[in-house]
């Protein structure tokens, strides 16, 4: 039997510790089945199934409204002036350990494909970083960014404020391709 | 438009290719495929966090960086392999919600309940009865595609509140959550 409907997102609450970790667990299965599909979306019109595409689109949709819920559970969705910090915080992260690391090793081991995804994100993770870092100085002054456009290389997510550069700087796709935000 | 990318060949030859990769090489994109997968989601609440907030420009920048991030996704998850023909590709997604429904989301709800934690339960229940939807909605589409068809072009609701996936119409009520059929995206 349903239960009425509360239009709100499960609440954050205080959990057992594995019960915690569980919760992140799912949030983690949860947005990569989100990223799976979509991926998976692409290939299904590209094989000239786009009605299979459309469904897979439908349920990655259905996996983000999970990862919101369990986020939410999770206490993790904050004011903006507090996610601000902590999108700044997750990028500086990976910029400063993650893919670091991850790239001495991609070299150690000779995976040159590895290197190339692992630089194209690297590479983003730096515009974001300091994009957050301005964005999160108005907002702590209670200003909204600009109303400039946003745009992103579908190749290698390089983000840029304004107007897409003729080429990408990082993977050289035409700026063409760029999606506008 | 990550349509035309898919179909488009002068920009599929920039994207980082599958590779054998070695185990520890392996791991490394494996987790970092997992983080830039919750980076995607973790923006785009906080950019309806924004948006609630009054802060709509602060809002499109967040939907701007979740969409790199989800371009980051797809290309470590390409570089694994995890990325083949949509018969292999719906077996993978069967597997996956399979694993969810009979496994994860069983053990995650009797913990959570041992615990006394009610909107854990309640956030594990919502997943658990849309996955069984999509394990039903995965079967049938892999049998269209092995067949070599595709599916039907009926619409695809989703429940904004609980995720809850129907292929035709929305319900009047969600039978999951009780949110109303306004309440349903359709794709």
């Amino acid at each position: 039997m349903a239960e009425p409907f509360k239009n709100t997102p499960p609440a954050p609450e205080h959990q057992g510790e594995m019960t915690a970790a569980n919760i992140a667990a799912a949030l983690a299965g949860e947005s990569q089945a989100s990223q799976k599909y979509l991926a998976f979306a692409d290939v299904a019109d590209g094989e000239g199934y786009p009605n299979v595409a459309r469904l897979f689109r439908a349920v990655a949709y259905a996996e983000s409204t999970h990862a919101r819920n369990h986020l939410s559970v999770l206490g993790a969705i904050g004011t903006t002036e507090e996610n601000l910090k902590a999108a700044l915080g997750g990028e500086t992260f990976e910029i400063d350990e993650m893919y670091a690391a991850y790239m001495a090793v991609a070299k150690l081991q000779e995976n040159k494909s590895a290197q190339t995804t692992i630089r194209y994100a690297d590479a983003a993770e730096k515009d974001h970083q300091a994009i957050y870092d301005a964005v999160g100085k108005g907002v702590d002054n209670k200003q909204d960014c600009g109303t400039d456009a946003v745009h992103v290389c579908p190749i290698c997510g390089h983000t840029v404020i304004g107007d897409a550069p003729d080429e990408c700087p990082v993977c050289g796709t035409a700026g063409v391709y760029f999606k506008e935000f | 438009m990550s349509d035309t990318i898919a179909r488009d060949e002068a920009l599929e030859k920039r994207l980082p290719k599958p590779e054998e990769l070695n185990p520890m090489t392996r791991e490394s994109l494996a987790a970092a495929f997992a983080g830039e997968s919750q980076a995607a989601e973790k923006y785009l609440v906080w950019a309806e966090q924004a948006e609630a907030e009054g802060y709509p420009n602060v809002g499109k920048l967040f939907r701007a960086i979740s969409f790199a991030e989800s371009r980051h996704a797809r290309n470590h998850l390409r570089v694994m392999g995890g990325i083949k023909s949509t018969a292999e590709n719906l077996l993978a997604a069967f597997e996956g919600e399979s694993f969810e429904v009979d496994e994860m989301y069983p053990a995650y709800h009797e913990i959570a309940k041992l615990q006394g934690n009610n909107q854990a339960v309640r956030s594990i229940n919502y997943a658990l009865k849309s996955e069984a939807d999509h394990k039903g909605q995965y079967t049938g589409a892999r049998e269209a595609v092995m067949a070599g068809k595709d599916i039907d072009d009926a619409p695809v609701n989703v429940c904004l509140a609980c995720g809850h996936t129907i292929i035709g119409d929305a319900p009047e009520k969600c039978p999951y959550c009780g949110a109303t059929a306004e309440l349903y995206k359709t794709f």
